[in-house]
């Protein structure tokens, strides 16, 4: 038991924030309960795949700057497919581009060698770029069943549909592949890039697939733009920066080799309840975003004292 | 820990109980803005507005603003986060006309007012109030093709590709160049409505050295002029909006031919005074409430005059110099320099 604590700490210790914010948010507004956790869950959900997405790149050693565009891409293309032919391929194919633009950064970065920040800032600029070429203004339209799919609940109320396919779309493609040669792999290279490879890591490789998995990530999160918005937006939205926050605050170091992705995910939770918090208080606007970049130093500066301590014990 | 939970729960509870109060006789109405574009004067200044008016209608008591830069999704979480807020109205500047149908029907689902300013919304029932775009392009485009006497080259600069404004103002400046088929757009560039990117992009096509008649520009206009006056290239006329440090340019700058046109940003204050009037059962026939734009020009006595009655030099440069929207806002030039709404901490 103990083991465990101090192998999970830090996301427990972010469960326990989580759940201590929804309690100040039931004190500030008590007849805040399962609808306004409904409409929390579902504005996470761009999010959290961002995060998703950003938090693999970052394990690996990386980092992709260009995960909002790539959304921007993927959502435009939804709305653009979904308008002309049927739901279930349309949705196949864009899971395929978001996949493909990202192995196309990751073959980028190991092909070129230029540092991972300088191509995929200018693969920014390239996508966003090609979400314009696609679609020029908001527009386009989605799938009936896709925006019913993310509201309500299920199976039983309570449970929000956002929330399960936050925690299902990323459980099956992470679980498999962290526990398989390519989940190992990954951390490897993350840890220690030259040992990694000396061990007989496919280095390389592993930073593409990396990278794919990255891309594929920002595919559902552009899916769940559409799906949100109905329509698709060529502007990428404020996903690069705050799925960096949340990956910091979830406790995935900067540099690569440690941290998983539940805790970025519980991070993303967190920084949506802030703001929902800071809403209902009615704090001036200009203030909201220094207290959210406050509370998000503050809580990354406890949690490394805390764990330095227990360390050291 | 614990302890420091608690107490940051108190003071949270502290702070949300010590504005409600007692409003006496009077109803007291929460309401609740969004808007998706921070930093900008036009923005700021429509935000302003709304405080004012706020502050001036005796039957609000508390207003809850959600100011930030985000996109549509983000405009949905703000949206909903007001619901749960337990605002009885809604008063928002729309990132899109369909993207945000979902949360406003529920709010209207749940009796909330619903008013869309500067930009309209699909949602059945919700009201617009907003200044009509495709005319301020077609109007100021219209004078710039005339006084070039319906021949010559001209720079069409815009604000942000994919915005519905500036989707809107490009159709009436396309529908002015129907009329005008001797006008020819050497260049169209998007400033994104940013000024240094505006300044910047003038500095690059003066540098190119191709010849150009006049400028007509999407509200990125006093450093146009200052992009001219800087790099010492002869002055064409240009057409921007009515924000203070344009006109002022307009009254001042030597040789400078041009026209403002109106596009208030306090819409966002007769956005609160409608919701206000909903609210107490005076609901307006149509859904839609236009506010159509005027044209300041300089190149008569008549123009000139004008002009000069409408300057204030405590206006910020970039805010628009229509500080109010006749027959819908209430407040006076301090209350909306001062930018001060009720119960807000």
């Amino acid at each position: 038991m103990s083991a465990f604590v101090r192998k999970h700490g830090w996301t427990l210790g972010l469960a326990l924030l989580l759940l201590a914010l929804t309690v100040v948010t039931r004190l500030i507004q008590p007849t805040f309960g399962v609808n306004g956790f409904e409409s929390l869950a579902r504005a996470a959900l761009p999010f959290a795949f961002a995060t998703a997405g950003m938090a693999v790149v970052v394990i690996v050693g990386g980092i992709d700057l260009s995960v909002a565009s790539m959304m921007a891409v993927t959502g435009v293309l939804a709305a653009v497919l979904m308008e002309r032919m049927a739901g279930v391929p349309a949705l196949v194919i864009v899971l395929a581009a978001g996949l493909v633009m990202g192995l196309i950064n990751g073959a980028l970065i190991v092909l070129t060698r230029v540092p991972d920040i300088v191509v995929t800032l200018a693969m920014l600029f390239v996508w966003e770029g090609t979400a314009l070429l696609i679609l020029e203004t908001p527009g386009g339209a989605t799938a009936d069943w896709l925006e019913a799919s993310i509201r309500g609940f299920f199976p039983v109320e309570g449970i929000p549909k956002a929330l399960l396919i936050i925690g299902g779309a990323i459980g099956v493609v992470w679980l498999p592949i962290r526990r398989s040669k390519l989940g190992l792999s990954i951390y490897a290279t993350g840890s220690d890039e030259r040992a990694a490879f000396r061990s007989g890591v496919a280095v390389g490789r592993t930073k593409i697939a990396a990278y794919g998995l990255c891309g594929l990530f920002c595919a559902m999160g552009g899916l769940s733009l559409a799906a949100l918005t109905g329509i698709g937006e060529p502007v990428p939205g404020p996903y690069l920066l705050a799925s960096v926050a949340a990956v910091v605050l979830g406790g995935v170091v900067l540099g690569g080799g440690k941290g998983g992705l539940l805790g970025p995910l519980i991070a993303v939770f967190i920084l949506r309840i802030i703001r929902t918090i800071l809403t209902l208080m009615a704090i001036d606007p200009n203030v909201t975003t220094i207290v959210e970049g406050t509370i998000m130093v503050a809580v990354v500066m406890l949690g490394t004292w805390a764990t330095t301590r227990g360390a050291r014990r | 820990m614990k302890k420091l939970l608690t107490g940051a729960a108190a003071l949270a509870i502290a702070a949300t109980l010590a504005p409600a109060g007692f409003a006496g006789s009077h109803k007291a109405y929460t309401i609740g803005v969004s808007n998706t574009v921070q930093g900008n004067g036009w923005r700021e200044q429509m935000i302003c507005a709304m405080r004012a008016q706020a502050l001036v209608e005796g039957d609000v008591s508390n207003l809850i603003v959600a100011h930030r830069n985000t996109d549509s999704a983000g405009q949905l979480e703000d949206i909903n986060n007001l619901i749960e807020a337990g605002v009885d109205a809604i008063v928002l500047n729309p990132s899109n006309p369909d993207a945000l149908n979902s949360a406003l029907e529920s709010a209207m689902a749940q009796d909330i007012v619903v008013v869309a300013v500067d930009a309209g919304v699909t949602a059945e029932g919700a009201y617009v109030l907003s200044n009509n775009q495709e005319e301020y392009a077609y109007l100021g485009a219209k004078w710039l093709f005339e006084q070039l006497g319906g021949s010559g080259d001209v720079v069409y600069m815009r604000g942000i590709a994919g915005v519905s404004a500036d989707t809107d103002r490009d159709n009436g400046f396309k529908r002015a160049l129907e009329e005008y088929p001797g006008i020819n757009v050497v260049h169209e560039v998007f400033t994104g409505w940013q000024q240094d990117q505006g300044k910047q992009q003038m500095f690059d096509f003066l540098a190119t050295g191709i010849p150009f008649d006049g400028v007509w520009t999407s509200g990125i206009d006093n450093v146009i002029v200052d992009a001219f006056v800087e790099s010492g290239a002869p002055l064409v006329p240009i057409v921007g909006a009515d924000n203070a440090g344009f006109v002022q340019y307009l009254s001042e700058v030597e040789g400078l031919e041009g026209a403002a046109v109106t596009n208030p940003g306090s819409v966002g204050g007769a956005g609160i005074a409608l919701a206000v009037d909903i609210l107490n059962g005076e609901a307006p026939d149509s859904q839609t409430v236009l506010v159509d734009p005027v044209l300041w020009e300089n190149t008569t006595e008549e123009g000139q005059a004008t002009i000069a009655a409408a300057q204030n030099p405590n206006l910020d440069p970039e805010w628009p110099v229509s500080v109010t929207v006749p027959g819908w806002t209430d407040y006076t030039m301090e209350q909306i320099i001062a930018c001060e709404g009720p119960g807000e901490g």
